[in-house]
């Protein structure tokens, strides 16, 4: 049982400290969304991709980098109704 | 290259880095320099830069020179510098992928950077949870903090020790689970607790919530985090909502400057906001003009502040995203007295002047304002005024009190301004760059000497199309006609040695037998009286002695001293001279019988010569004494160069006069020789080397050993087509500074020896110019440059600088270019142009047309007339003050470049230009589409129909909505017929499609494009394009297209490339059959050879995938009935796979990829370009033992000299794919930058001598490239 709980409290830690890391029931819209979180995370990191953007959308790269934090709230939309 | 073997291994070098900036900073870390003399740090790509300012007495002349610039091999994300309390220059923070902070200081006796501080925060990578996205530090030079797109924020606190030593503290974490961070700066707050400040929104609540009405609701929040320096923790000190369209904050001056706080930047508004006082708001003024949308919000995208300190005065700079910049001030609330109190009462804004959107924006403090461009050139601005008299231009004073408290839903008047050309500043540099390169092609259509690089560059209305050349550029001064003598040489001549200026020009022509003299003086003229022989052609002139004047012709030598006594030497009967050469002291003659004769010029004047006269060889072919050394009165050694193949060092002391040291033999006739003593720029020893030039247009550099006379570490590069001829200089770069002596070499293109300023390196690069027959160093009152003779012109040009490497011609586009083509048998070239968001002319025109039937239609009370009413009020005013400061006057289409192209939300500007780039250097045709199209490739087919008559295809979408998947667009195709040689367009007919059209490509006398995920064969018709065949080629969108023989190679937008085969003949079918089996978001590829594909992705990869050996000779069977038509499909895709065969990271995005030569008489190699200015070269190897070599020598170098942010080297060239095949060449060169003892280890480690090394590294870029 002292096995089972720490497995658990490792786990928990774990996810405290690494966003992501999943557990038995991650949903769909969680998956997705942190998937979605780290992909506009990454257009904004790699300059190149960011102005690679920013000439296709023919907006500066300001505003491109703030869609993309602002997709980052609720990247797939908000999350389905929860059945009980 | 054809045979690409399973082994083959590339040499990855980079020409010319990128140059778009990712983050810049002002810095102070030279010792001894005045604090105003401010440097600029910045981040370009993977490189860190160090320029500085360098202007002249009177601000005439400017430069922004880089002093020192290292790759660190990891993506720089931002930089910062602060000064230390009690240190004397400034520390560097770098931010990086690395998931270390670093720490730099400017070693100014090594130039290098040193690494003081590498401390590990987190995983390496860009992550979302990683700090370094944002980096800001303490104004007092205390802390800096970094901080990630979400949750995690980390702190270091730096001291000083007593032996003048930085700590570093441990990181001290401020994490925040589930909050997404906009924005992060550091507060001014004089002495107190360090505080910075976060822009964030907290998901987790909207994310928990399924009605959506959390998400609604959302809140931005403006964040303090305290840094309690005494209980060594940070803590979040003050939350409070703020704007939520906020994107953008900047500290405002505390302590004893000014009330401490946050400008916080929204759409629309900027506010200033703290904790300790009320909130300011004012609206960000939006332009006014013809068609301009006027409930368009600009948003703020780049800002600096200056701040007085002696004064306490501040401002800031704020730049919108259309360019516009304001000068934002505060004014402070009076207390009873009168007194201004730290209590800030209103925001001032006024309209300085207009830039090209901003990077980042640095006020220097010397007067000078740079713009790190986001799109197209860096520019370096003067401030002539801080715009500090508010009479000037009271319209466009703007301020807050009239506001008050803005809410931000609350409706008001918007602010509205009238931008115009410069006023307050004026352009000072213009920093060339390549970014954005949209793509390039290398070619040669007029078979000049080397290919070119032709490449569409820019955005908007700064858009260009440039030819970029390998070499310097000159600025000719002078070019005159010489009449109808053909000049072989040239010599400037000082009358006196302690002359500052040279007095004599003489041209000698061989043709005509005589020799023309120039005085030199305010006018270069014709000498009609000179003491100097006319009637014959010289072979040598110069100054010898004090002011001995000596000139060598065929039958003699005459010397010309000082009091004018001319002495003649007469040849020896029956002989005649052939070469001859000299230095202060001492004269070489060759002679005709293979004698030489030698000169020993004594304190009075006169030659004495050596009775004995060696006989060489074989016929004297070319000659050299060294000049002399400073302080010496005779060089040691001369050379000969003889008829048959040879050269010999002779020593000419006197002690041993003409004794023979060391012979070499040589490939061909040498034609040209020079002794010169050139500095080595790493140890600082000055050596003596040997230039030589040979008859089959090769160019030799050896190194004379001083105490022996031996000859060794020959360099060797191939010139041109003609014998080389060569002339010592004194090359400079600018006007600046005196010159370090360099070789001017003369073949089929003249080439400068040169050591580079920046990388040390002895560098050969050709000016472009048309060729010189001969060069001599030129100095006057006014120049300092170089005399030349081109053709039958006499040319006198200064070298504007030596650092850049590249050339550039331009030719201005109207909207950002998206794809070019060449006319296959002509010269002309044709760019297709489209620009988002922005008005076309015509809906302009029309827009305009609207406004002014509504004003009409309003009468005079209308609400816009009455505000250009009061415009014109406020020009009148103008006037009448006679004020100094006036804009510049631009045309409507400068001022239209100047300002950029109006912008409307989902409308598009798009065209199809002809450019003539070698004699109109002009568009010479353009025309526009219309209904709301951009055009997106462009192709020049040949059809087999109209018996292979050219047409210019062009392939459009309409409606774009980029960023938008929801949306689906339809898509054109127009036929455009050629005029004049290509110069000029006729619309054809024009052909819808379901979807926007990415690629087109000729293919047999047809047209292959490519519809969303389907490729198809097209033929014109008299009325629109006629399909022929069509095949399901890619998953989801083709992107580009090529092809060779009967194979087409497409690439999809997100999964790699698709090799199709086109069964022709009745078959009529296009089969694919093979793709790849990892996802690359494909920006650009190109057939290697018939099996082998070389590509480059969006994420920065560059990669060559193979077709496995069976599945290319089953789809090139016979006919329809082989073995390829009837495969299954595998796994859902083609039946066959490719196989990677090499693959490196580049951290830039390859838009632009081609297998070409970039020398003459190189080999091929593979050349790519990248989106922020990148010119790479993938160098295949040729022996397996130079693929050994370098791999060790790579390997050494990384655990030797570890790049500098903390990434590893392997993981960084290894980012999404591990490394395949490929050695960095950019991490070899690295070596000949390391100090002595490491160039030693590491060479003893290959077992090789250092010089070995450095000619191999060297020599992998010289052989193919420059």
């Amino acid at each position: 049982m002292a096995d089972k709980l720490r497995t658990q409290q490792q786990l928990e830690q774990l996810q405290n400290k690494y966003i992501g890391t999943g557990h038995a029931d991650t949903t769909k819209h969680e998956w997705t969304s942190n998937i979605q979180r780290d992909s506009y995370a990454s257009y904004q990191g790699h300059p190149p991709l960011l102005h690679y953007m920013s000439i296709g959308m023919g907006l500066p790269t300001e505003r491109v980098r703030m869609h993309c934090m602002e997709r980052m709230v609720l990247p797939v939309g908000v999350a389905p109704a929860v059945e009980d | 290259m054809a045979n690409t073997q399973s082994s083959q291994a590339f040499y990855s070098l980079t020409l010319e880095a990128s140059s778009a900036p990712t983050a810049a900073c002002t810095c102070n870390v030279i010792p001894g320099l005045k604090l105003q003399d401010q440097q600029i740090f910045e981040a370009r790509g993977q490189r860190l830069y160090l320029h500085r300012i360098i202007e002249n007495s009177d601000r005439t002349e400017v430069q922004v020179s880089t002093f020192l610039d290292q790759d660190v091999f990891g993506i720089v994300r931002g930089v910062s510098a602060f000064r230390i309390p009690g240190t004397s220059t400034d520390q560097l923070v770098v931010s990086s992928d690395s998931g270390r902070i670093v720490m730099l200081n400017y070693d100014a006796e090594k130039n290098v950077f040193k690494r003081i501080h590498l401390e590990t925060f987190g995983k390496s990578g860009i992550r979302r949870t990683i700090p370094g996205q944002y980096l800001a530090s303490d104004p007092k030079g205390r802390c800096c903090m970094l901080a990630s797109v979400e949750k995690n924020k980390v702190v270091y606190i730096v001291n000083r020790n007593a032996e003048g030593g930085i700590l570093i503290s441990s990181p001290h974490e401020a994490n925040q689970w589930a909050s997404l961070c906009f924005a992060v700066c550091a507060l001014d707050t004089g002495w107190e607790h360090p505080v910075f400040a976060t822009l964030e929104v907290d998901y987790n609540d909207a994310e928990n919530d399924p009605t959506g009405e959390t998400y609604e609701n959302r809140e931005k929040q403006l964040v303090y985090y305290t840094v309690d320096l005494g209980l060594n923790h940070v803590v979040k000190s003050w939350s409070d909502t703020v704007d939520y369209t906020a994107n953008m904050i900047f500290g405002v001056p505390g302590g004893a400057d000014g009330p401490s706080g946050v400008l916080v930047c929204c759409e629309d508004r900027i506010y200033y906001r703290h904790d300790k006082s009320g909130s300011l708001c004012i609206p960000i003024p939006r332009r006014k003009g013809a068609g301009e949308d006027q409930h368009r919000k600009r948003c703020i995208v780049a800002g600096c502040l200056h701040l007085a300190r002696t004064k306490h005065e501040f401002f800031f700079f704020l730049q919108t995203d259309d360019g516009d910049v304001f000068k934002l001030t505060m004014s402070m609330a009076e207390d009873d007295q009168g007194r201004p109190t730290a209590d800030p009462e209103a925001l001032h804004l006024k309209y300085y002047d207009t830039f090209p959107v901003a990077k980042h924006m640095l006020l220097i403090r010397k007067g000078y304002l740079y713009i790190a461009a986001e799109n197209g050139n860096n520019k370096l601005y003067h401030v002539t005024d801080l715009a500090d008299d508010p009479t000037v231009e009271p319209w466009n004073n703007f301020s807050s009190a009239e506001y008050g408290d803005l809410l931000p839903a609350q409706d008001y008047k918007p602010l509205y301004f009238k931008p115009r050309g410069l006023m307050y500043t004026s352009l000072a540099v213009d920093v060339p760059s390549l970014h954005p390169l949209m793509r390039t092609t290398v070619d040669n259509p007029l078979n000049e000497d080397a290919p070119q690089i032709y490449g569409i560059q820019g955005t908007g209305k700064r858009s260009k199309f440039k030819t970029i050349r390998h070499g310097l550029n000159i600025q000719e001064i002078v070019s005159s006609p010489l009449g109808n003598v053909d000049c072989s040489n040239l010599w400037s001549i000082k009358h006196r040695a302690s002359d500052q200026y040279h007095s004599y020009l003489l041209l000698s022509s061989d043709y005509a037998d005589k020799t023309i003299v120039l005085g030199i003086g305010d006018e270069v003229e014709t000498m009609e009286e000179s003491p100097f022989l006319t009637n014959r052609a010289t072979l040598e002139a110069g100054l010898m002695g004090d002011a001995t004047l000596v000139q060598v012709h065929a039958r003699g030598v005459r010397s010309i001293l000082e009091s004018g006594t001319i002495n003649e030497w007469p040849t020896p009967s029956h002989r005649t001279i052939v070469s001859a050469s000299a230095n202060e002291r001492q004269l070489l003659l060759g002679l005709s019988s293979a004698e030489l004769a030698f000169f020993f010029m004594g304190d009075d004047g006169v030659l004495n010569q050596l009775e004995e006269m060696p006989e060489m060889s074989g016929k004297v072919t070319a000659l050299s004494v060294g000049q002399t050394p400073k302080g010496q009165m005779q060089a040691k050694f001369a050379v000969v160069g003889c008829d048959d193949c040879t050269i010999r060092v002779l020593s000419i002391e006197l002690d041993s006069p003409l004794e023979p040291r060391s012979v070499q033999a040589l490939s061909a006739v040498p034609t040209s020789l020079e002794v010169v003593e050139q500095v080595d720029p790493t140890t600082g020893v000055g050596v003596t080397y040997v230039h030589i030039g040979l008859q089959s247009g090769l160019y030799l550099r050896a190194v004379i050993d001083e105490v022996t006379g031996e000859l060794g570490e020959v360099r060797t590069k191939f010139l041109g087509a003609k014998a080389t001829r060569l002339f010592p200089v004194n090359a400079s770069g600018g006007a600046a500074g005196e010159g370090e002596s360099s070789i001017l070499a003369c073949s089929s293109r003249p080439w400068l020896g040169y050591n580079h300023p920046l990388s040390q390196l002895y560098t050969l690069a050709p000016l472009v110019t048309s060729p010189l027959d001969a060069a001599r160093g030129f100095v006057s009152e006014h120049i300092n440059g170089l005399c030349a003779i081109q053709g039958t012109n006499l040319l006198i040009f200064e070298l504007s600088s030596l650092e850049g490497r590249l050339a550039t011609e331009e030719i201005a586009l109207k909207y950002t270019p998206r794809g070019m083509c060449r006319h296959p048998y002509g010269t002309t070239w044709w760019v297709a142009q489209s620009e988002g968001n922005v008005l076309s002319p015509r809906t302009k025109a029309t827009h305009i047309a609207n406004e002014e039937a509504k004003k009409l239609g309003n009468g005079v009370n209308g609400e816009d007339a009455k505000m250009e009413d009061g415009d014109e009020d406020g020009g009148v005013k103008i006037d009448e003050d006679g004020e100094k400061l006036t804009p510049e006057e631009l045309t409507p289409d400068e001022l239209e470049r100047h300002l950029g192209l109006t912008k409307a939300t989902g409308h598009w500007a798009s065209c199809i230009s002809a450019i003539d780039p070698y004699e109109a250097k002009a568009v010479t045709a353009t025309i526009e589409f219309e209904e709301n199209e951009a055009a997106l490739c462009v192709a020049a087919v040949p059809f087999e129909v109209r018996n292979w008559e050219v047409f210019v295809v062009v392939g459009t979408g309409q409606h774009l909505q980029p960023g938008n998947t929801m949306v689906q667009s339809k898509g054109y195709v127009h036929v455009f017929r050629v005029t004049d040689e290509g110069r000029g367009l006729e619309r054809v007919h024009r052909t819808e499609f379901t979807s926007p059209i990415y690629a087109l490509h000729p293919f047999h006398g047809r047209l292959a494009l490519g519809i969303g995920a389907e490729l198809f064969l097209y033929d014109i018709g008299m009325k629109h394009l006629l399909r022929k065949t069509r095949g399901a080629a890619v998953p989801n969108q083709i992107t580009s297209l090529t092809s060779q023989g009967n194979r087409l190679i497409a690439s999809d937008v997100s999964e790699s490339v698709t090799y199709i085969v086109y069964k022709g003949g009745d078959a009529n079918r296009l089969i694919p059959f093979a793709d790849d089996t990892v996802q690359r978001w494909t920006s650009s590829m190109t057939m290697l050879d018939y099996e082998t594909v070389a590509g480059g992705d969006k994420f920065g990869n560059l990669w060559l995938v193979r077709s496995p050996e069976q599945a290319s000779k089953e789809s090139d069977e016979e006919g329809i009935g082989g073995y390829i038509v009837n495969e299954r499909s595998y796994l859902g895709g083609a039946p066959y796979r490719l196989e990677l065969r090499a693959h490196t990271f580049t951290q830039d995005i390859p838009t632009s990829i081609q297998r070409t030569a970039l020398v003459a008489g190189g080999q091929e190699v593979l050349f790519w370009s990248g989106l922020e200015g990148t010119l790479g070269i993938m160098v295949p190897f040729v022996s397996r033992e130079d693929v050994e070599f370098f791999s060790q020598l790579e390997g050494l170098l990384r655990s030797e000299d570890p790049p500098l942010a903390g990434r590893d080297h392997l993981m960084y060239r290894g980012y999404y794919v591990p490394v395949k095949g490929v050695v960095d060449g950019d991490l070899c060169e690295r070596f000949l930058r390391l100090g002595f003892d490491a160039k030693q280890k590491i060479a003893g480690e290959v077992e090789r001598e250092v010089r070995e090394v450095e000619r191999k590294v060297q020599e992998m870029r010289s052989r193919v490239a420059f």
